[in-house]
Order: C-alpha cells, then structure tokens, then sequence
C-alpha cells in the first residue's frame, strides 16, 4: 500500500506536472520519466532507470560545481530517468529536493508547524550562536537576496521574521510566502512562472546555510 | 511491535563544500531500506537537506509509530549530545511526540563493537595476502577536535586490536598532534604498514592531507582533488624506502557499516525496551 506521501504525490499529480526545476511525465502502460524542465522535448538525452541515479544527477551542476542546496535553481541539464512506478518517482523526487515531498504531505495534514527565523537562530549555540545578533533589517537584505527564486531557492517561504509575524524580507514577491504556489522559472528564463500548477518546495524553518549566512554578515559588521 | 511500525532516521553531518561527506549515509540508507527490516528509512543532515529540523515532519505518524534515531558518526561528541538531541527535540533516550509517535535515540555508530571487526576486515583486505605479523596497523584520526572524542575512540579501537596480538605493532596517529601521521617512517619498523582513517566519509582530509603527510601524495594539486580523490585507494602498494604501504579509504565508507546501523538499533532494544516501556506506561497513567 502505499504511504502517505506516495498518496500526496499521488494527488498532485492529478493537475501538476512540475517540481522545482523538474517536469514529471506519466507514460503510457504506467510509470514515469522525469527531466530537467528546459530539457522537454530534446532527444539527446542520457537515460537512466535506477532512482538512486537522481542522488548523483542532483549533486552537480551543469559546470561541476557541487550542490550544497538542491532547492538552488541550478539542477543540471542532460539526463532523462525513466522510472516504472511510483514508489521510484518518490525515491528519486526525494534525491532531487530531500525532504520535500515530506513537508509538502505534512502541509497538506495541516502537521506541519513553522519556527520564525529569530527562535532558529537563538536556538544556536557554538559558532552560530552570535547568528542572532543579526538586525532586521539585515535579515531583510540576507534573505531578500538569499532565498530569492530567481538563482537563490525555489522554496516557498512558510516561516516569519519573528513572533510579531512580519516576513522576513519586504524585497521577496508576496507569492514567496504563499504555499499554495510554487517557486518554478519558466525554461531558459529567469523569470518566476508560477501560473502552472507545480508542487510547492515549502520551507518551514530557515536551512543551516541560510543560518550560516546569518552569522557572516554578524562577523562583518563586527569587523566593520 | 512489527516492523512495519518501525522507521529509522539515520543522521549525517554532511558538508557544505565536500559532496563525499553524504554519500556514504545515503548508501547506508538505501542498503537498509533494500533489507525492507523497516516501514521507512530516511537520513537527516546538520549541513544538508533533509535538515534535522525536516526529519521531524519526514515520518507518517500513523504509519511509523517507533522511530529509531541512529548518529552516523564515529564517537559520541558535540553533535550526537548537543545538536542532534536540540534540532530533534528528543529530551532523552526515548520521546514521546505529541503525536503518540515514539522517537528511540540509539548510540553512533562509532560506538558499536562491530567497528573494530569492519577495521580488522578493511585492514585485510586493502593488503590482501600480506602477513599481518609483518605488518603494522595505522588507525588515523584528526585530533584536537573540538569536543569531539573521535581520537578517544580512535585510540579504544587500536587497543582493542592490539590485544588481538595480530598485527607486528597497531597505533594510532593524528593529522594535528602527535604521534604525527607524517612521522610513519620512523614509529613503525614492520615492512608493510596499512594505513586506515577513521572517518565516517572520505573528504579533503582523506583524499588530499592525509596523503600529502604519508608522501604518497604531492602538496595541494590544482585539480579538482575532491572528484579525483578515489584514485588514491586505487594505486596500493605504495613502495616507500622498500617498504609497502597500503592506504584505505574512510572506515565510514564500507558498506558494512549498514550492518552496524541496524545493529544499533537491536543494541538500543536490547538494553532499553523495557526500562522505556515501564517509562511510557507510568507517562500514560499521569496524562
């Protein structure tokens, strides 16, 4: 049988066919194949059937460079996998943007809660601890700059500023922060298409890299 | 409880820079999840995706009532008692969510007995053939970790083996205090020696510094080192001084050590399942 987030997927499949960067295709006869959406309809692509596959597809770049954060916009171009089932498409969806489909199912039971960026951040200790000495308006640029669909992440933003609610940056569009639209860039375009139904990369917490940045720009001020 | 009710977490530290450092827990992952010994199996990173604080939403709490929460990493230390337990919320060896899903914090897997056997294997089998009376055993760690005990369990391991009377000498060396790594010439004596980090992943240490302090490697290549990094395990013996010299990739990386992440989860039960089900029924009877 399958489990929960097999079934969420299931259902939003019914009227999405997109993911992030990904476009999600059924095929005939049942199963799936799966590319980067710039990718559809070219013929020279290399193929691949294993879901595991998708771990080393999502790793690099289209120059190689590593891919610390797999919600970057930056999903390399090329391949084409090919997957019977789908408890495959979920396993290689999971390599692709880990976690997500998860939070997306959470969303959709009303389980998944959201922690404002300032109790993240005061939660740190060790080397992040002085993090939370970041000013708002600090945090406004960071994340304004940062969390930007356009070449930073495709996730749409599910936590505050703070307990007072406010979002954390003025200089994202407001659709960032609403869960019923995903983060999508139209093919070979940096501009955000949110008009096709796609499934949402939501973010309930702020991600160790963004909490990283957080304490860089501290130091610099420090240094300033 | 069948295990179709059991999930297991396996938690990596994963890295920011090095694209080696999740690999070997994904593998770890997909090896058990392929054993179907659990209803779910999912990893979680400090430093990747999914976070910690993802890994709190990633199970069904109808489907996976127990889950098991097992630290791929090689000692006890700041992560596996400070962050893991705070990102996680665990309040103890085992927590109760809201949800009525239990959630069972097992010990990394650098704790377990079986290491010392998966150091004993590697160590045969990057030398095949090669008596291990002449030989000496080279555990390297990093040192000065910062509230990490990694050279504690390091220095517990070559013990172990030493009592075992096996290899001509077994010691440990670190990267950044003494005894030195680069000083191998001169602390062993044996003509082959087998040189194995104990590190959870390869990485930059693995492939590049380690090498350079063994002199089997050149000073900071200007290739990609990381990507390269593999063909260093693939060029034994290394003939230094008519010596031999075998050096092993990550103790981490050896698929085996799946064996050693389940078997966690059976050591966990064994010493605890029924101190916590005493717990959780006293917590049922007050709520």
């Amino acid at each position: 049988m399958p489990d929960l987030i097999e079934r969420s997927l299931e259902t939003a499949l019914t009227n999405c066919c997109r993911v992030g960067e990904i476009s999600i295709r059924r095929i005939d006869g049942g199963g799936f194949i799966v590319s980067h959406c710039d990718d559809r309809g070219r013929d020279d692509l290399q193929r691949f059937q294993n879901p595991e596959e998708a771990a080393e597809i999502a790793r690099y770049d289209d120059a190689g460079n590593y891919r610390p954060l797999k919600t970057v916009p930056n999903l390399c171009h090329g391949w084409r996998l090919e997957l019977v089932d789908l408890t495959k498409l979920r396993r290689a969806l999971d390599y692709f943007y880990p976690g997500r489909l998860a939070m997306f199912a959470a969303w959709k039971e009303n389980r998944l809660t959201t922690t404002p960026l300032r109790k993240t951040l005061t939660r740190q200790s060790g080397m992040y601890r002085v993090a939370s000495k970041i000013s708002d308006e600090q945090i406004n640029d960071l994340v304004g700059n940062f969390c930007r669909s356009n070449g930073g992440c495709l996730r749409t933003i599910l936590w505050k500023r703070d307990e007072s609610a406010a979002v954390p940056s003025t200089k994202l569009p407001s659709d960032k922060f609403d869960a019923s639209h995903g983060q999508a860039l139209s093919p070979r375009s940096a501009t955000p298409a949110t008009t096709a139904p796609v499934i949402p990369l939501l973010c309930q917490e702020a991600c160790s890299l963004l909490v990283a940045e957080c304490r860089k720009v501290v130091k610099m001020t420090n240094d300033e | 409880m069948s295990n179709n009710a059991r999930a297991l977490l396996i938690v990596g530290h994963g890295s920011t820079v090095n694209p080696d450092s999740s690999a070997p827990t994904l593998a770890h992952a997909a090896e058990i999840r392929r054993r179907k010994v659990f209803a779910d199996v999912e990893c979680a990173f400090w430093k990747e995706e999914p976070s910690l604080r993802d890994a709190i939403f990633l199970f069904d709490p109808e489907a996976a009532r127990e889950v098991y929460v097992v630290p791929n990493f090689i000692s006890e230390g700041y992560f596996t008692q400070t962050v893991i337990p705070r990102e996680l919320e665990l309040n103890g060896r085992s927590t109760k969510r809201p949800n009525g899903q239990v959630w069972k914090y097992c010990e990394p897997v650098g704790n377990h007995p079986l290491v010392t056997e998966l150091l004993l294997q590697r160590a045969r089998e990057i030398a095949p053939g090669v008596p291990e009376t002449e030989t000496s055993l080279l555990i390297v760690a990093h040192g000065t970790d910062l509230n990490e005990n990694s050279a504690a369990a390091a220095k517990r391991e070559a013990e172990k083996i030493r009592a075992l009377g096996k290899y001509a000498d077994v010691l440990n060396v670190y990267m950044e205090e003494a005894p030195l790594v680069a000083g191998w010439r001169k602390l062993t004596k044996s003509p082959n020696v087998v040189v194995v980090p104990f590190f959870i992943s390869d990485g930059l240490h693995s492939y590049e510094d380690i090498p350079v302090l063994l002199g089997i490697a050149k000073e900071k290549s200007t290739s990609n080192c990381i990507s390269a990094g593999g063909e260093i395990f693939q060029r034994n013996p290394y003939k230094i001084d008519n010596r031999s010299l075998f050096y092993a990739p990550s103790i981490g990386t050896d698929p085996r050590f799946a064996d050693i992440i389940v078997a966690q989860v059976n050591l966990f039960d064994d010493a605890f399942s029924g101190i916590i089900l005493a717990q959780t029924e006293n917590f049922d009877s007050k709520s």
